[in-house]
């Protein structure tokens, strides 16, 4: 079943004026329900563009989205995001932050307590949960950061470069430990990178973007098997793809 | 390797020694045979001048006095400008209302404003108090704003992704994420407030730490006009000393706290 629908969508930047530059051009696309996609690109094709304007945080100058046959405007909770950079909240406990998006709607605190414990174990911060964010690793941030969208269950997880500052190891743990919690869940997952290998450990589905303006080059369909492990990162059959991924990208 | 410890007591000992080199300084001049203890008065005799001062009780009187001023004038000034600066700060309405206003009376210095405070409403404690209440709010203001103007986008955009209002993103992100520029202009205005205090008090006042510092001019006291600006500096220093301290407190979350 689809879930969000991305029909005929067109972004100019400055619409109207000499200087309008059009970053999407005519996009449709549709993610079904419980799916893992990846988007990939190089810098300037607009992909994180489209995952925020997924996310509400801005509209599309053309075209529309719709989640569960609603038009997308404006935020909501039903769509989940996770930014490249550090948004976790400084001035909040590891705890309080998993549990920011069930407070925003009153919950009471033998709730918030409940979700804390859950989700701090589920992205493997038990123990940490009175720390500052100041007092945690990078990888340990965004793990907060992906728990506490996890936490406020949203319908879609939007996930913009999550893991795009970190070190590789970290990197390739985070990505297992994503999968892990996904397993679980089976949220529909929309996912942004440039790093090829990532997309194919990850996803089902990749969309492939071409730059200036951003249009769909090409759509692979991922038929590794689930559970993914680190050994398939070296299988000629997902090297085959990142390779024929490569080629199509603009360099 | 210095260790933090060996660190801060280098400091320390630095610190004490440049107080102390001043304070020898000031004796060995005024112990001179040609000092003139009119213009630089010995020690002992700004010592002498705190006790009478303090057993006649106009010490404690003028105290009292100015820390009232200071208190209601850093209160009010201070609790205005949070009010409004947060609102400005967030709300482009308001800043487009405020903004232009603010703009122009900035660089005007609160002191400027004495002469018409005092043919409006006269040389009152209500005088005294407005005018620090001006210069807090003032200095106060300019750090609220550009605090709530500081927001990280990404908290806001993360707040919002999860469902908050406006007005939540308001309460829980991005009040929070201001705490440090709210704390620093506190801070400033509590500077401004001591600034402003001895300057209103100089001008119109039959009390205080400021008319005694007149009094002490007028009637050539210099030992007790040098006695009052240790008692400034002094208050002046514990008061921003307590600040830190809360300061410490609320910011425990922040790297860059003190």
């Amino acid at each position: 079943m689809p879930e969000i629908i991305v029909d005929h969508l067109t972004h100019t930047f400055g619409k109207g004026t000499p200087d309008a530059l059009t970053v999407l051009d005519d996009i449709n696309l549709t993610f079904e329900s419980g799916s893992f996609n990846a988007i990939v690109g190089t810098s300037g094709c607009g992909k994180s563009t489209l995952l925020k304007m997924m996310a509400g945080l801005f509209d599309p100058s053309d075209g529309r989205m719709t989640l569960d046959g609603d038009v997308i405007r404006g935020t909501d909770r039903r769509r989940g995001m996770v930014f490249q950079q550090d948004a976790v909240f400084p001035w909040m406990t590891v705890a309080k932050n998993i549990s920011y998006g069930p407070r925003l709607r009153g919950a009471g605190r033998a709730e918030q307590r409940e979700i804390e414990a859950k989700w701090t174990e589920m992205v493997g911060l038990k123990g940490f949960e009175d720390r500052w964010p100041r007092e945690l690793s990078g990888g340990m941030r965004k793990r907060v950061d992906i728990g506490r969208v996890y936490a406020n269950d949203p319908d879609v997880l939007l996930m913009d470069e999550p893991f795009g500052a970190l070190d590789a190891q970290t990197k390739e743990r985070m990505q297992s430990d994503l999968l892990a919690a996904w397993a679980q869940s089976r949220k529909t997952v929309v996912f942004v990178t440039h790093d090829l290998e990532e997309a194919i450990f990850l996803a089902d589905r990749i969309v492939v973007m071409s730059a200036r303006p951003g249009r769909i080059r090409h759509i692979e369909q991922v038929s590794l098997p689930r559970p993914r492990t680190d050994e398939m990162r070296l299988t000629d059959e997902f090297i085959q793809v990142k390779r024929r991924l490569w080629e199509m990208l603009d360099h | 390797m210095p260790t933090w410890n060996t660190l801060g007591s280098r400091r320390l000992l630095l610190g004490v020694l440049s107080v102390a080199t001043v304070f020898a300084a000031y004796v060995w001049v005024t112990n001179l045979p040609d000092n003139n203890p009119a213009l630089l008065p010995p020690i002992r005799d700004i010592v002498t001048s705190f006790f009478t001062n303090l057993t006649d009780g106009n010490l404690i009187t003028a105290l009292g006095a100015s820390l009232f001023r200071i208190g209601m004038g850093f209160l009010i000034g201070t609790t205005l400008a949070l009010v409004l600066g947060c609102l400005i700060g967030w709300y482009q309405t308001m800043e487009y209302i405020f903004d232009p206003l603010i703009e122009a009376v900035r660089p005007i210095p609160p002191l400027a404003y004495i002469p018409i405070i005092i043919i409006w409403f006269g040389i009152g404690e209500f005088s005294r108090v407005l005018i620090i209440t001006i210069a807090c709010f003032m200095v106060c203001v300019v750090n609220v704003i550009a605090g709530m103007k500081n927001v990280p986008q990404v908290y806001v955009d993360a707040a919002s992704t999860m469902g908050a209002t406006r007005f939540q993103v308001f309460r829980t992100v991005a009040v929070p994420a201001a705490t440090p520029f709210i704390i620093t202009g506190y801070r400033i205005a509590l500077a401004a407030a001591w600034t402003t205090l001895v300057a209103s008090e100089l001008l119109a006042a039959q009390n205080g730490l400021g008319f005694l510092l007149q009094e002490g001019r007028r009637y050539f006291l210099t030992d007790q006009v040098m006695m009052i600006i240790i008692i400034i500096g002094a208050c002046a220093f514990i008061m921003d000393r307590i600040f830190r301290k809360i300061q410490a407190r609320l910011m425990q979350w922040s790297e860059a706290r003190e």
